[in-house]
């Protein structure tokens, strides 16, 4: 009896180990969806809210309707502090069973890019990335929705220019950049337009060390006098800009930066001054949307949300952070209604992330009206070029202040096919979606 | 022979053709050389009195400045905010003496050095959990930190001096007189040099050496919540400050790890020289950025003639 009890207690240790042991994505009955945050470290402030959107969305699916079509979804964060080494490192320790990878850095999708080919992992990168990457066919795991950083420049010089970028003849345009992948991607595109258009493009680094005392480019700035400084900024160095803008004496109207540089926690950081600083979008706070009410009734208030408080809710970036998550689970939906299954795998997860239709219909059904540019992704484009909105700083918050935009996609093509194709060549054997006719 | 104009005399001519532009880039360098400088002191402080290189003087600037920001938050009034972060700081000395240096006493240095980095990344996920990742507004007026701009018409252009930029230099200079006052004239300042000059020889003249640590780590929790303060005001309180302190290395190479004064004029020298360099010899000639580098060229070229530093002590070992 006593030897039958020791083995009965060490057969349920056993189940439940292997239980505890195998990752949840394992079992039938969830979705497993790493996510590779970072709320530690130089861009936590930015990454935070990020994180809090995407992980509230996924709550409130699992709390309000039990889960997508039944199936619970489960949302795992791995910290990589923007470190792209770390970032590597969380790839691999939550590949198994991910039905996708969410890289949170250029640096790190860079890293990751070949080896979801191998591994046969979904890449989601929502507005950052490679810029090329749109091309699905030759990066087919590869996904950047609705806007990549290059009809992000586009669109900013679309705006700048009225919508004819001719008018930017003999102009000066300073592009204020973080001296990493990210910051350094709209570069190409900004140097092929300076050439067509006849502006000069003045590229201004800022180190990691110098994101908080951006003095030195900042002088450059007033010593060249520039019409316009774009901004790719993140982390703290957006707050240092605003800040040096302030101080400068630059004026605001001028200063625009791409949708990663329009926090409202930097620029609550000078309020009134940076009145007129704007940033293009191609999501927008709406905070009385059916689905932010759903998210404070079946997550915030039940505090199963990690925000420090409720204003967070209605911040640009909590709201992106939903709708990315959005992206994603209407992709793995697809996938569910076109294999019938109800867990759908990595590649199947590729399909719908490939399918992934998100018209101003469905965002209504979701609840989401306004609150992301419609777009429509397909084989041949990863994209889906949805264009953006402009925000401008009010003193207090975002507004949107434009129609929506879209970018010049004829001006972009010609050089995305060459960096993609440049791209697959330098990392031959390369494999290309041959399937895909379009 | 374009190129050695652009080194040898575009440079100096755009700083006379526009000095009171280039008396701007001196002014940038000096405010971002006071705040190296109160970095480094840090540093040296704690590495004069135990050897140890203290790794977590990064993290101690955002732990006190999110202190002091998270104290108002809670609706404790600044000016007495103050004061408790300064206490917060004080037990946090007590802590780290009682539950690191203490058990790790006569360790080799690299253990000592091991122990601050457990220290950063403890308060690290510490600092997170209390306040959050998000950036943070300074407490600067309710500081009573004057925050508007002096224009300064010089040479037919102008100079702009924030407010804020000036009270930082002000508030190092008075820090570091006193620090200097208290190292120089106090009996616990004298225990301090004391036990840097020869541990043994001041234990066995009865200096208490917990005692000094924790008075050492609470100094550089002033001087740590001190900085916070300044760059907090310049670009908001956030983790993101802890990078800050890498700027301090290159300053601690030039000046040596022992020298209080070497910290000082090193953080000048290179917040002055760096700045000068990236505005007219960097951006014009290598796309810029320079700055993340500038400063360890510089050490790197004193190290190769005083390997002590400028104002390091010479180390002679017989055997």
């Amino acid at each position: 009896m006593k030897k039958m009890m020791k083995t009965a207690a060490l057969s349920a240790a056993f189940a439940a180990g292997v239980a505890l042991a195998l990752p949840a994505s394992a079992q039938e009955d969830s979705i497993y969806i790493p996510n590779l945050s970072y709320r530690t470290g130089p861009f936590a402030a930015t990454g935070t809210p990020l994180m809090n959107g995407q992980r509230d969305y996924i709550t409130l699916l699992n709390e309000r309707d039990g889960g997508l079509n039944g199936v619970k979804l489960t949302y795992d964060e791995c910290e990589t502090g923007y470190n792209t080494e770390k970032g590597v490192e969380c790839y691999e320790r939550t590949k198994e069973n991910a039905v996708v990878t969410q890289p949170w850095s250029t640096g790190i999708t860079l890293q990751v890019l070949p080896k979801s080919n191998v591994d046969e992992i979904p890449i989601l990168a929502p507005g950052y990335g490679f810029s090329p990457m749109a091309d699905g066919k030759v990066f087919q795991w590869a996904f950047n929705p609705p806007s990549s950083y290059w009809d992000g420049a586009s669109m900013i010089l679309k705006h700048i220019s009225d919508g004819d970028l001719s008018n930017l003849n003999g102009k000066k345009i300073a592009l204020l950049h973080l001296d990493h992948p990210y910051g350094k991607e709209p570069i190409p595109l900004l140097e092929a337009l300076a050439e067509e258009h006849g502006f000069t493009l003045l590229p201004i680094p800022v180190g990691l060390t110098e994101m908080q005392n951006q003095s030195a480019q900042w002088l450059q700035i007033r010593r060249e006098r520039p019409d316009f400084v774009l901004m790719w900024g993140w982390g703290a160095m957006n707050a240092g800009a605003v800040t040096e803008a302030a101080k400068t004496r630059y004026p605001m109207e001028q200063f625009i930066g791409i949708w990663w540089s329009g926090h409202d926690g930097d620029l609550k950081l000078i309020g009134e001054e940076g009145k007129g600083y704007r940033s293009i979008s191609w999501s927008v706070p709406v905070p009385d949307s059916q689905l932010v009410q759903d998210i404070r009734q079946y997550v915030v208030e039940p505090g199963k949300s990690l925000i420090e408080n409720e204003s967070e809710l209605d911040s640009v970036f909590y709201q992106r952070g939903l709708m990315i998550s959005a992206m994603l689970v209407e992709a793995i939906r697809a996938a569910q209604e076109e294999f019938d299954t109800q867990a759908p795998d990595a590649t199947q997860v590729r399909w719908g992330l490939e399918n992934l239709k998100m018209d101003e219909a469905r965002l209504e059904e979701l609840g989401a009206t306004g609150m992301l540019v419609p777009f429509e992704t397909s084989c041949a484009n990863h994209t889906g070029h949805g264009g953006a909105w402009m925000l401008e700083w009010d003193g207090e918050k975002f507004v949107k202040v434009s129609d929506l935009i879209t970018p010049d996609r004829e001006a972009i093509e010609p050089l995305e096919d060459k960096e993609a194709q440049a791209y697959a060549e330098a990392n031959a054997p390369w494999p290309v979606n041959e399937e895909c006719e379009m | 022979m374009d190129f050695l104009n652009a080194i040898f005399v575009q440079p100096f001519a755009d700083m006379a053709g526009a000095p009171d532009f280039l008396l701007q880039v001196v002014w940038e360098g000096l405010v971002g050389g006071v705040l190296y400088a109160l970095i480094a002191l840090g540093f040296v402080l704690i590495y004069k009195s135990s050897r140890i290189f203290n790794f977590a003087q990064g993290i101690m600037v955002v732990f006190a400045a999110l202190t002091l920001v998270g104290l108002n938050e809670k609706g404790v009034p600044a000016l007495l905010a103050l004061p408790l972060t300064l206490l917060v700081m004080l037990v946090l000395a007590v802590t780290i003496e009682r539950a690191v240096l203490r058990p790790l006493v006569n360790q080799p240095d690299i253990i000592l050095f091991m122990a601050t980095i457990g220290i950063t990344l403890f308060l690290i996920g510490f600092g997170e959990i209390i306040f959050g990742g998000e950036n943070k507004v300074m407490i600067t007026r309710e500081l009573m930190i004057p925050t508007d701009s002096i224009t300064l018409d010089l040479f037919g252009g102008f100079v702009s001096i924030e407010e804020k930029d000036l009270t930082s230099v002000i508030g190092a200079v008075l820090l570091v007189a006193a620090l200097l006052l208290f190292l120089n004239r106090t009996k616990t300042g004298r225990a301090i040099r004391a036990l840097g000059d020869d541990h043994q020889a001041a234990l066995s003249v009865g200096i208490s050496l917990s005692t000094i640590w924790v008075v050492v780590w609470f100094i550089a929790g002033v001087i740590a919540l001190a900085t916070g303060i300044a760059w907090g005001a310049r670009a908001g309180v956030s983790f993101a400050l802890e990078v800050i302190a890498y700027k301090a290395l290159p300053v601690l190479m030039l000046g040596g790890l022992e020298s209080v004064m070497g910290a000082i004029i090193g953080g000048l020298a290179i917040g002055i020289l760096e700045k000068l360099f990236e505005v007219y010899w960097g951006q014009p000639l290598m796309g810029g950025n320079t700055e993340a580098w500038f400063a360890y060229v510089v050490a790197l070229i004193v190290l190769l003639f005083r390997p002590q530093g400028l104002f390091g002590e010479r180390i002679i070992e017989r055997v």
